[in-house]
């Protein structure tokens, strides 16, 4: 079936299956590989996207149904001016190691902060579904916190 | 005292990995290539039959099973000499021996087909066996042989009671020094199986270039030994190879080894003919693909009444499951790190490593470190009580540091420390969490109880030392100067996320007197590096970064001579270099004539122009020494005794590493340490269920790792960094990986004893352990 969004600003209109989901469609289809696959079943979050404002894991959300939907990636959302700032404290504070999660806490960050999450323990409960083993998230609260401070 | 270590700079690669552009395994994609997919044993224990490929085949799809892959044996991980290397393991088999192992596969142009095709694989099982699941049941007389010869060296050898590999030292006068103590304690501790839960499952590519060569993309902490077990086990010489460097999105120890899928993805693909991409799921990889070692640990220890340690025996039976990977120099590693603890004046060490029929176990984080550190800090913990000494006064006085010998990885590795900065640390970090406030846990009462624990620990720097040893531990680095005076640093040495060539570009800049900015890193493969054996036992700053300082020594010194030249200095000892801020470069000049100055950039290009030469060098290095890194931990944990559930408070983290050279990526080392040491503590455990599946089939909702909720945040996390110099270092600087998290699981059952006055020694403490406990079940 054919499905038209809006990806990162621009209209796209693709053929899915319809047991695909978004993760593979933008992975395998439209080849934006900033989307990681980490579980496939919602559990880490190293693939979240923003969909329509909200921060979805996209492994969860079926293709077919983001027809006239907005979809922002990681990758362009690190090249908004918010995202650059959100990346900015992240390597100011050593806030990535591996780097496999962190796409998924970019938009996971920026998507509540664009939904007006002003204070560290509401991002804190905003972050609780993306999985870290590297940095024991420490260096992101405080890049976080640095980025609060700068958004007030 | 330095231009560019330890300040603060940018990661390089940060950008590209926060924006998701950065290209892990399993974002290659090749052209033309296909999907693989893995027909793995649902039987723990099985021998399988006829396979019928011919639906599969109908299909379009590609197979390879068992009888088309190399017959000889291999060990996935090369490291110890051959003669030690343990071989029980094929690329797939007719012998399933875990639930998962790999039988045959298959190739299809999409995922979707290649599931299509692993549906329609017929495979028959001759005979299902009862798995062996417990060490102990394994080794009892009668008990089937999960393998009854594997290949040691080059020889066959037969195994006996399912003992895969043994290990016995023994020195000084054990009865004697039992004899003048005054206080011996002795307890058994069982450590859990723990899956490393690395954010990216493992997976490989596989291309067959026009010449006829291989090319791989794959996860990997090792490229070079990626590419001799290739060779070896498809018998492939080594300049057909190459297998290319890409992120690892987290290591922990769980591609330490060549992984399985690679070899499975080059087998498929010289089948096939053509491209190959083959990936875990989550499940495959959580569920069928690796572990952590399981630890059964004696300790016997004793002390005088002046609180002086006497002996000291670990007898450490270890449950390696089907396959071995590094089980032989685990046990050696965990005598080298109990020898080095304290200072025993007698000690007694046997170790086994058994078969059982789960997922075969590899190195996770400190290889056996945080578990004998945790049964010998519990140990000494209650002697010291027992003693009415301080325990922290107590460690002071026995712990081996400054002039002692050191083990490192086991008897072969040994060398005289040299820095030490236990003292300060011990001093520092007491002092900061309240250590002389913690009071006694029989004067704690009400629902939260908190308590303050200590643990202390090390790991070692890699695996050198001044004779050639037992296992192979060497580096390599290129450094070449570019025409225009920019830098590329070439090396095989993998960075799993700490920051390890950040700490080495920061090392050349050093040398050079460039900014770390000029020093590209560039992505590589074996066939444009040279050998490092692998980035295991801390040793990528402390190895690997001596590689590249004196690669980019070399480069100066030929700088200097160049610089000589240009400048009329009679000779390159009249120059000076240094950095000059303004110029953004590094100027080399004759001290008192200011006039005598050229930019290194402007070396690089006369060079060029007047024909000179390349300014380069390539450097191999083994190191002398395998220094350790002493860490201290101080956690002070709240036990909700209505619930069980144990909160850490607060954490204060101590650590040697020599000179620190990325503040905030070596404080982000402590951190993750002390993350994965405190959910090994509390949560971790792979369980299985009676017929050999593992429990947790519904993947990281059923195994949790911590998230942002149960961890502290910087407030609560306060990290120290002792002002030592490793003098074998590259500018005073040692390892830190593994000791970052080798001491955590000690301080925080500590914690919980000085919380709730109940020693553990099991772990993962869970909740419903500690209630139990709390209600009188000890």
């Amino acid at each position: 079936m054919r499905v038209s969004f809006r990806l990162n600003g621009s209209v796209v209109e693709v053929d899915v299956e319809p047991h695909e989901t978004l993760l593979n469609v933008l992975r395998d289809r439209l080849k934006i590989k900033s989307v990681k696959y980490g579980c496939g079943i919602g559990e880490c979050g190293a693939c979240t996207v923003i969909l329509d404002g909200r921060p979805v894991t996209s492994c969860l959300v079926l293709a077919a149904k983001v027809g006239g939907s907005e979809v922002l990636t990681p990758d362009y959302v690190a090249r908004t001016e918010l995202g650059r700032r959100i990346v900015d404290a992240m390597l100011e504070e050593g806030a990535i190691q591996c780097g496999y999660c962190t796409p998924g806490f970019l938009t996971t960050i920026y998507a509540a902060i664009i939904r007006g999450v002003r204070d560290a323990d509401s991002m804190r409960r905003a972050l609780l579904g993306n999985l870290c083993r590297c940095t024991g998230y420490v260096n992101i609260m405080k890049a976080v916190k640095r980025l609060l401070e700068d958004v007030r | 005292m330095f231009d560019f270590v330890g300040k603060r700079f940018p990661r390089h690669d940060g950008f590209v990995k926060a924006a998701g552009l950065a290209e892990f395994t399993f974002d290659v994609e090749v052209p033309g290539m296909l999907y693989g997919r893995i027909f793995k044993s649902p039987y723990a224990f099985a021998r399988v039959g006829r396979i019928d490929t011919s639906l599969a085949e109908s299909m379009g799809a590609v197979v390879l099973t068992p009888d088309e892959v190399p017959d000889a044996l291999f060990n996935p991980r090369l490291l110890s000499l051959e003669e030690d290397t343990f071989k029980d393991w094929r690329v797939l088999t007719k012998t399933p021996r875990y639930v998962g192992e790999p039988i045959a596969v298959v190739a299809a142009p999409t995922e979707d087909a290649a599931q299509r095709a692993l549906e329609a694989l017929r495979v028959e099982f001759e005979e299902v066996y009862e798995p062996l699941l417990d060490p102990f049941e394994a080794m009892s007389p009668g008990a089937r042989p999960i393998h009854e010869r594997i290949v040691r060296g080059r020889r066959w050898v037969e195994v006996r009671n399912n003992v895969a590999a043994e290990y016995g030292y023994s020195e000084g006068d054990l009865e004697t020094e039992e004899r003048r103590s005054s206080v011996v304690v002795e307890r058994r501790f069982h450590a859990s199986r723990r899956y490393h839960a690395q954010l990216e499952p493992k997976g490989a590519v596989c291309k067959i270039e026009p010449d006829g060569s291989l090319t791989v993309w794959t996860t990997t902490q090792t490229i070079h030994n990626t590419k001799i077990l290739i060779s070896q086990v498809y018998g492939i010489p080594m300049n057909r190879i190459d297998v290319r460097k890409v992120p690892l999105g987290g290591g922990f120890g769980s591609s330490i080894h060549t992984n399985l899928v690679t070899l499975i993805a080059v087998g498929l693909c010289l089948k096939a003919g053509r491209p190959v991409k083959l990936v875990l799921t989550r499940e495959d990889d959580m569920v069928h693909d690796h572990v952590g070692f399981e630890f059964y640990m004696r300790v016997r220890a004793g002390a005088t009444r002046e609180g002086e340690i006497t002996f000291g025996e670990l007898e450490n039976t270890v449950d390696i499951g089907a396959h071995q990977v590094q089980a032989y120099p685990l046990l050696g590693a965990s005598l080298g790190w109990f020898v080095s603890l304290y200072k025993w004046r007698a000690l007694r060490y046997y170790g086994r490593a058994v078969y059982t029929n789960k997922v075969p176990s590899c190195a996770i984080r400190g290889y056996g470190a945080p578990e004998v550190t945790w049964a010998v800090e519990t140990v000494v913990d209650e002697i010291a009580e027992e003693l009415k000494v301080d325990p922290v006064e107590f460690r002071l006085r026995n712990y081996r540091g400054r002039g002692e010998i050191f083990w490192g990885q086991g008897p072969t590795v040994r060398s005289v420390i040299r820095s030490d900065g236990v003292p300060e640390l011990m001093a520092k970090c007491s002092e900061l969490i309240g250590w002389k406030t913690r009071g006694d846990p029989r004067s704690k009462s009400g629902r939260f109880r908190r308590g303050i624990g200590v643990g202390r620990g090390f790991h070692t720097s890699g695996a050198g030392g001044p004779l050639s040893g037992a296992v192979i531990d060497y580096s390599g680095a290129i450094v070449k100067l570019n025409e225009d005076g920019t830098v590329d640093y070439i090396t095989a040495l993998q960075d799993h996320g700490g920051g390890t060539l950040d700490a080495h570009a920061k090392i050349i800049a050093e040398e050079l007197k460039v900014p770390p900015s000029r020093i590209r890193i560039v992505w590589s493969g074996t066939s444009t590096t040279v050998y490092d054996v692998c980035t295991h036992a801390s040793r990528g700053v402390f190895v690997g970064g001596e590689a590249a300082r004196r690669a980019a020594a070399e480069v100066k010194r030929k700088v200097l001579e160049y610089a000589a030249r240009i400048l009329d200095a009679v000779s390159p000892e009249a120059l000076r270099i240094e950095y000059d801020r303004e110029l953004n470069d590094a100027v080399i000049f004759v001290e008192g004539a200011p006039e005598k100055r050229v930019s290194l950039s402007e070396v690089a290009r006369t060079a060029w122009q007047r024909n000179w030469g390349s300014i380069s060098a390539s450097v191999s290095y083994r190191a002398t020494v395998a220094p350790p890194s002493f860490t201290v931990y101080f956690v002070e944990v709240e036990v909700d005794t209505e619930t069980g559930i144990v909160r850490p408070v607060r954490v204060v983290a101590g650590a040697d590493v020599g000179t620190v050279v990325s503040p905030e990526l070596a404080a982000g080392q402590l951190h993750g340490g002390f993350s994965i040491g405190w959910s090994w503590a509390t949560g971790d455990e792979v369980a299985y269920l009676r017929d050999g599946v593992p429990a947790h089939r519904l993947s990281m909702t059923d195994y949790k790792i911590p998230t942002v909720l149960d961890l502290p945040d910087d407030e609560r996390f306060t990290v120290v960094f002792a002002s030592t110099y490793e003098p074998f270092g590259p500018f005073g600087a040692k390892g830190l990986g593994e000791s970052a998290s080798n001491p955590v699981i000690a301080a925080v059952a500590n914690a919980i004893y000085n919380a709730i006055g109940v020693r553990f020694y099991e772990i993962p403490m869970t909740p419903e352990k500690v209630l139990r406990a709390l209600r009188g079940g000890g």
